[in-house]
């Protein structure tokens, strides 16, 4: 018996002679959110896939609630998924749509009826379940497609990029949605996703995956605070992580990051890593201030207030960097000034590994 | 833009008013020139069905007597049987082999587009050049299929030369003309349809033969009845075919409607009653692909009502 809910063990995939997928290890817990996050290209949907049954498995296992299921044909697997394109029947009513699953199984009637019904007012679905796909908005279509999924009451929900095809307004509403319903159903879910704000927002358990492997698993903010290497500094966080290259070196009150222009980044005492090594310095445009009393010269080459707050660009000793003020900005850009840095949220990478220090 | 928001005080002007007739417009001339085309052939022949007409195509109106003539005829009677039987036969082994082309067709990975371009090669073979082709294959004496049958230690047939079978391949040389064009139709709808619904119907547990008749098929309806129109009207038209593959023998067993009436109008010079199985064939054709666009693709469901 596992211990995890769904449980990935060296699990490999080649389509060809090309490995898509170098050998995943993963474990999700029961009732977990877990979010499958990457660039495009990096297995995670080619990874939701196995789990549905969609693809084969080269080599490793895939367990679902202690059973191993490689050979385990989708319809058997008690998975439900939703596809980015929402793959409704267009000529089946959205109740039909909803009752296609249940009446492939030869479930009894009024059972049928009864999740139906369940689902339609979970999701509020109940004017439109005469309707044609084509006569949805995008909005409704993603929600019938959540309505065939909950009404086959699945043990795992599979989502794959479900809210790229929604406008900008309508993806933030439906991503509450969905997390609303995980929070009520508890069922065990893995949504992929290449958008990290979705990744942040939703998830109890962020997989961030890059080239076919598993760069980090873990809480967002647990990720967000402590990336574990170069790729996920830059990918989590929106505007990215300032990454600049310098070498450690001792200064009078401590160690600091020297950088090739002669600049000058505080390190926190604790922090690892020894005098003379290589490192890329990493701080979040948030914890890099305007600071007339700083000591970091800066000249801004950009400022984009966004209301509640501003995003500044500017040059810090040859490196264009990313600060994020909830302050007013009052300098333009082409004004010199200084600024700080908070040391304690400052992260050292391994320049040649990229890994943290 | 002001073109699109016409002011009130000068009301649209005459470009405007002119817009929405410019796609008909554009598409009338070729319409009239086969509305012409067509037009004349067909009010030609029904005037033809309606006089007596000699071979210096001079006219006496005789109303329906060419008709009554006609339908009385048994031997017209027995081709219109024989015409039925070729038709339903041709229309159901027809899509089935269409369908299944194009099901193989839609799988094939490797050389897509070779197989797909080889599988064209029959439709733009002439009719005639194709008959040739099934009397090599028939012939009693060294043809194809009886030197087969002599290698399993089969008795030969006389292919065409037996009603039956005569009438079957005469049929089978129908199906290898007509079916490239429908499955060419039918492997167009499979392309149209959403991989990941395949998918989903695979998660919601459907097995193939579910998927095929419960997604696959309803969604290429408009597709299945332009071949089914296809099918219906090569069939009940096939001339040149069976013309130079039996001539309508053995025994009449392959005289069909079509080629009855070819033997009415040009060997015995009866233009009147010619016409009249023309007529017969053009109501049978017109009728079928009506019902065929009513059933197929006005009932599409997914265009009943207002589109996205």
């Amino acid at each position: 018996m596992a211990e995890g809910y769904v449980e990935y063990r060296n699990l490999r995939k080649s389509f060809g002679g090309l490995e898509i997928l170098h050998g995943v290890d993963l474990t999700i817990p029961e009732g977990a959110f877990a979010v499958l996050v990457g660039p495009s290209g990096c297995g995670k949907s080619t990874l939701l896939r196995m789990t549905a049954g969609l693809e084969n498995v080269t080599s490793g296992e895939i367990n679902i609630a202690g059973r191993m299921v490689n050979n385990v044909h989708a319809k058997n697997r008690g998975i439900a998924m939703v596809f980015q394109s929402y793959a409704l029947y267009p000529h089946m009513s959205v109740e039909d749509n909803m009752s296609f699953g249940l009446k492939m199984r030869k479930t009894p009637l009024q059972l049928i009826t009864d999740r139906i019904k369940r689902a339609a007012s979970i999701l509020k679905l109940g004017p439109m379940l005469d309707r044609l796909p084509s006569q949805l908005s995008g909005g409704q279509r993603q929600r019938v497609a959540m309505g065939r999924a909950l009404t086959r009451e699945p043990e795992v929900f599979l989502f794959d990029e479900p809210l790229s095809n929604l406008d900008a307004k309508l993806r933030v509403e439906m991503r509450a949605e969905i997390k609303a319903l995980h929070q009520r159903l508890k069922t065990t879910t893995i949504y992929v996703t290449h958008d990290q704000i979705e990744a942040m927002t939703m998830a109890d358990l962020v997989v961030v995956m890059h080239d076919g492997r598993i760069e980090q698993v873990g809480e967002p903010l647990a990720i967000y605070d402590r990336p574990a290497n170069l790729f996920v500094a830059e990918f989590l966080g929106s505007p990215a992580m300032n990454l600049i290259p310098g070498i450690i070196a001792q200064d009078a009150d401590g160690r600091v990051v020297q950088t090739e222009s002669g600049l000058r980044l505080p390190l926190e005492p604790e922090a690892n890593g020894t005098v003379g090594q290589k490192v890329v310095y990493g701080i979040r445009p948030e914890h890099l201030q305007l600071d007339p009393a700083g000591d970091l010269p800066i000249r801004l080459t950009l400022v984009e207030p966004a209301g509640w707050e501003t995003h500044v660009h500017a040059d810090l000793g040859g490196h264009i960097v990313r600060m994020v003020s909830t302050k007013r900005v009052a300098q333009r850009a082409g004004d010199s000034t200084t600024a700080t840095i908070d040391a304690t949220r400052a992260h050292l990478f391994d320049a040649a590994t990229g890994n943290r220090l | 833009m002001s073109h699109t928001t016409p002011m009130v005080e000068d009301g649209p002007t005459g470009a405007d008013r002119l817009k929405p007739f410019v796609p008909y417009l554009l598409v009338l001339p070729g319409l009239l020139f086969v509305m012409g085309i067509l037009g004349y052939a067909v009010v030609g022949g029904i005037i033809l069905s309606l006089n007596e007409t000699d071979m210096f195509m001079n006219k006496t109106f005789v109303g329906l007597k060419n008709y009554i003539d006609v339908f009385a005829d048994p031997r017209f009677q027995d081709a219109m049987v024989r015409t039925l039987n070729f038709v339903v036969i041709s229309i159901v082994l027809g899509i089935f082999m269409s369908m299944s082309f194009a099901l193989v067709l839609y799988k094939v990975v490797r050389g897509r587009r070779f197989f797909r371009g080889l599988s064209l090669v029959p439709y733009f073979v002439s009719g005639i050049a194709t008959a040739v082709m099934f009397r090599f294959i028939f012939t009693t004496s060294g043809g194809f299929v009886n030197t087969v049958l002599a290698q399993l230690g089969l008795p030969a047939q006389s292919w065409l030369g037996d009603p039956t079978l005569a009438f079957v391949v005469a049929i089978m040389a129908n199906c290898w003309f007509m079916v490239p064009f429908a499955s060419l139709i039918l492997l167009g709808g499979l392309q149209t349809i959403d991989k990941d619904l395949y998918d989903a119907a695979a998660i919601d547990g459907a097995n193939p033969i579910q998927i095929f008749f419960r997604i696959t098929l309803p969604l290429i309806k408009p597709m299945l009845g332009v071949s089914l129109i296809w099918v219906s009207y090569i069939s009940f038209s096939t001339f040149d075919i069976v013309l130079a593959l039996t001539s309508g023998g053995p025994l009449k067993a392959t005289e069909l409607v079509s080629i009855y009436m070819y033997e009415l109008a040009f060997q015995q010079l009866n233009f009147g009653q010619g016409a009249v199985l023309m007529v017969v064939l053009l109501v049978f054709n017109t009728v079928l692909s009506l019902i065929y666009i009513k059933i197929f693709v006005m009932g599409d469901r997914r265009h009943s009502e207002a589109g996205k």
